[in-house]
């Protein structure tokens, strides 16, 4: 039958043209020869938010500008516990004059500005870090500008500058303002300028090792190395990094050779899979992220001190922390975590304080038929659809349930839930957030003009707490960093004898990588959400 | 023809301005607010207060939604609230590559949907047929992100013929056509077995038709009773259909340019979605509605070529 013969045809056509993109292969991998490895980066995104430092809080966003930007101080690559000198000479020891304290910064002379699409490479200068500063401190081209209030910049000469603060601070709250971090990022004036702040968000112009190349929209960004970095040239080419939201895509890409590194899932089982095989290396580092519960102590029933301690007794640490795993998710005792910052209170303290609450259903039980519940209540919360919320909230759910606490749970959108709760829709709010030292936790989320709504200036004061606003405010004046520590300690134990919140875990970062990928620096904790690829990370020769 | 096609275009314009307005609104009413989400947790209310009048959303809605008109009629989709670019730049970018992604899949699907449909249906209750049959049951019922990791575990990881992820600018044909063969085979294979199953409900109908048998009572040979006669007057319901199909899969690309990391219009609207990025979505929709009605003329159009029945004056 010849009409078989045409049938035939058609698919030994479809064949042949699958065969013919086969046989492209050849020609797509082949990579350019050159002198240095480029580093694929596959992060955990759909696509960037925005490059202008003074506004990137995304994971993907703090990755690139790190690479790209220094501070005049920094965290020490892969050990965020340490700080040194980045653009400046050395880290300053204040002076007071006139009442107010002066931070005298000298300026390496040996640092240049990146060529931007309209300006040309140049000297680093005083007066790129008071424009930067400033941009930092104006609410209208900075989310950080909370943090520069009363704080003064002044060129004194080409590479000195004077800080000055209206409140004497410490250097644990003075030197992150200045650090690779958030509105501490120095940006290149002369090319902020020229192309414009809206410009900038997609075209960064730093000092740091790498330089921005390109960026393809919901694809990567390509950052090349910036032979003139101060630290000298870069080891690696380049690194692109590679917009990839979905897991799996991230792994079979790093298995298939495409990508070096990649964001992992922040669960054990993930990190012991790609540990077991000895093909790739899973890194765990922090710095976590605390994962805490708010209670409103002004909302009934919660405003009934019993009814809190009712709540904190059904709760069990270790259910929520084996949502994540160890080594993924440490135990945590202060909403500030001592493992990571000083200010937080250890097992042993909570303990000496009374301030534990192990759970103990049966006196939850009794505690609420104390308080006029012995039937429980029922309350409406919202949580985001993301899983660090969701499988806490529903974790939560079932604890309350045991003391006859019904919870009835509304699922949106993870940017419609942080609407929310700053609408104050939620009495019990559990919050997933890093905060880079004690006094933003405690000043975001415990402060009295922090209240949501109704605060001075609203934050993230989902309790409606105002117990330690005196202690937050005296720690902030304390210019010694053991005295004020103590401090901070001893504003955790008020908040959690008032229960105003309830510690559960802290969870880590994972990220993986090919073995062949050294970063040049040990992997402990690194602010920036990811290893950090610096002028020392090489990828070695397989 | 031509005074067809001007009528279907005109009659296009309220339907288009009803969607407009209905998605203008439906963006803005579900709850988030675009600065919040910008911004981060971190960033305080003035932070956040400043970037809401930088967006121009304390403005009344109506003034909004003038505005969205206004700019819309001047063929100006606006800034992106988030980037700052322009949002015709951004689509720009990504919709030849979810057109392209969506002609190949189609394509896949064509040249081995119809030649399995019609040999089921001429073999019918054969094992042929029922082999088919079991294939497109499977093609039917699989999601294509598994399917998509699949073929990723065995061609790229394992096999190493193609890239597991990413995508290749068109300067660069041949690497371009390199990335697109896992990601169209993904939904191909998926259309593969809807056209199949199609096909092979249609061709067993027509093959039992009068003119079928006339046609093999005047003693026609077999191939140009089943390829002239019976598949031409199948091909009218799958025409309709691939025209629907189109639409689809333009929507649910949306899941194989997130796992094969592709740009993609789909994967525009999801990331503006998430960041509430109201100029982005509504432009993306108003795109995928103006798709919608140039894909129904143009199976309109298609229908003239493959039904000479059809005559439009």
């Amino acid at each position: 039958m010849k009409w078989r013969g045409s049938l035939t045809a058609m698919l030994a056509l479809a064949i042949m043209l699958a065969g013919t993109m086969v046989g492209l292969g050849g020609q797509a991998s082949a990579q350019d020869a050159a002198d240095r490895p480029v580093l694929r980066l596959g992060v955990n995104a759909a696509d960037l938010a925005t490059l202008d430092p003074h506004y990137a809080s995304g994971t993907q966003d703090r990755t690139v500008v790190d690479m790209i930007f220094n501070g005049l101080v920094r965290y020490a690559p892969g050990n965020s516990a340490e700080m040194e000198p980045d653009l400046a000479t050395e880290i300053p020891t204040p002076e007071m004059a006139d009442g107010k304290q002066v931070w005298t910064f000298t300026l390496r002379d040996d640092v240049t500005c990146q060529a931007g699409p309209d300006t040309d490479a140049y000297p680093l200068t005083a007066d790129d870090v008071v424009y930067s500063l400033q941009k930092s401190a104006n609410v209208d081209r900075s989310a950080y500008a909370g943090d520069y209030a009363g704080m003064t910049v002044e060129k004194v000469d080409d590479h000195t500058v004077k800080i000055t603060m209206d409140e004497p601070l410490s250097p644990t709250l003075f030197l992150p303002k200045v650090a690779n971090y958030a509105g501490g990022f120095i940006v290149c004036s002369k090319a902020v300028e020229a192309m414009g702040d809206d410009a900038f968000k997609t075209h960064p112009v730093g000092t740091g090792p790498f330089a921005f190349e390109s960026y393809t929209s919901q694809n990567s960004v390509v950052l090349t190395a910036n032979d003139d970095y101060f630290r000298g040239a870069p080891k690696l080419g380049g690194v692109e990094v590679r917009y990839m939201p979905d897991p799996s895509s991230r792994e079979l890409g790093m298995q298939s050779g495409e990508l070096d590194v990649i964001a992992g899932v922040n669960e054990a089982p993930w990190v012991e899979r790609i540990n077991s095989d000895g093909q790739f290396q899973a890194d765990v580092f922090g710095v976590a992220e605390a994962v805490w519960v708010n209670f409103n102590v002004t909302a009934a029933p919660l405003d009934n001190p019993k009814v809190r301690e009712a709540l904190a007794l059904a709760i069990s640490r270790d259910e929520h922390a084996a949502l994540r795993g160890e080594p993924v998710s440490e135990l945590i005792y202060s909403v500030v975590p001592a493992q990571e910052m000083p200010g937080g209170l250890t097992k042993e303290e909570a303990e000496a304080a009374g301030v534990l609450y192990e759970q103990d259903i049966e006196r939850a039980r009794q505690l609420m038929a104390e308080a006029g519940y012995p039937d429980g209540f029922s309350m409406d919360l919202v949580t985001s659809e993301m899983s660090d919320y969701r499988a806490n909230y529903e974790v939560l759910q079932a604890e309350l349930a045991e003391i006859g606490v019904t919870i009835n749970l509304n699922v949106v959108d993870h940017a419609t839930m942080h609407e929310q709760i700053r609408n104050d829709v939620n009495p019990i709010v559990i919050y997933v957030a890093f905060r880079p030292n004690a006094n933003v936790y405690l000043t975001n989320f415990f402060d009295s003009a922090s209240i949501v709504v109704t605060g001075s200036a609203p934050n993230a004061n989902f309790s409606h707490y105002s117990g330690i606003d005196d202690l937050i405010e005296k720690a902030r004046t304390e210019t010694d960093p053991e005295a004020q520590a103590e401090i901070w300690k001893e504003a955790n134990i008020q908040i959690l004898k008032d229960l105003a919140a309830y510690p559960l875990y802290m969870q880590n970062l994972v990220y993986a990588r090919s073995p062949r990928v050294d970063y040049g620096h040990e992997l402990k904790s690194s602010l920036a959400l990811y290893p950090q690829i610096t002028e020392q990370t090489t990828i070695n020769a397989g | 023809m031509a005074r067809h096609i001007v009528r279907r275009l005109l009659l296009a314009i309220p339907t288009l301005l009803a969607v407009f307005t209905i998605i203008f609104f439906i963006v803005r009413v579900a709850p988030g607010d675009p600065a919040v989400a910008a911004l981060g947790d971190y960033a305080s209310a003035d932070a956040v207060a400043a970037l809401r009048e930088k967006m121009g959303l304390n403005a009344p809605l109506w003034q909004q939604y003038l505005t969205f008109l206004g700019d819309l009629a001047r063929g100006d989709l606006g800034r992106s609230l988030i980037s700052q670019k322009p949002v015709s730049e951004q689509i720009g970018f990504v919709l030849p590559y979810t057109l392209e992604l969506t002609a190949a899949a189609i394509l896949v699907g064509l040249a081995l949907g119809i030649p399995t449909g019609v040999l089921t249906a001429i073999r019918r209750n054969s094992a042929i047929d029922y082999i088919g049959r079991v294939f497109s049951l499977l093609g039917l019922s699989f999601p294509a992100f598994y399917l998509g990791i699949l073929l990723m575990f065995f061609f790229a990881v394992k096999l190493g013929l193609f890239p597991a992820v990413g995508s290749a600018p068109f300067s660069r044909p041949l690497e371009n056509l390199h990335y697109l063969v896992l990601p169209a085979l993904t939904l191909g294979l998926i259309e593969t077995a809807y056209i199949a199953h199609m096909t092979r409900s249609v061709m067993l109908s027509v093959l039992s038709d009068d003119y079928v048998r006339t046609a093999r009572a005047k003693g026609l040979r077999e191939r140009v009773v089943l390829l002239r006669h019976a598949l031409r007057a199948a091909l009218i319901p799958i025409v309709s259909l691939v025209g629907i199909f189109a639409i689809s899969l333009i929507g649910s690309s949306v899941l194989v340019e997130e796992v094969f990391a592709r740009p993609g219009l789909g994967k525009l609207m999801v990331g503006a979605t998430k960041q509430k990025d109201y100029t982005t979505l509504q432009s993306i929709m108003v795109i995928y509605a103006l798709i919608i009605v140039i894909i129904n003329l143009v199976v309109d159009i298609i229908y003239t070529f493959v039904d000479p029945r059809v005559r439009y004056s």
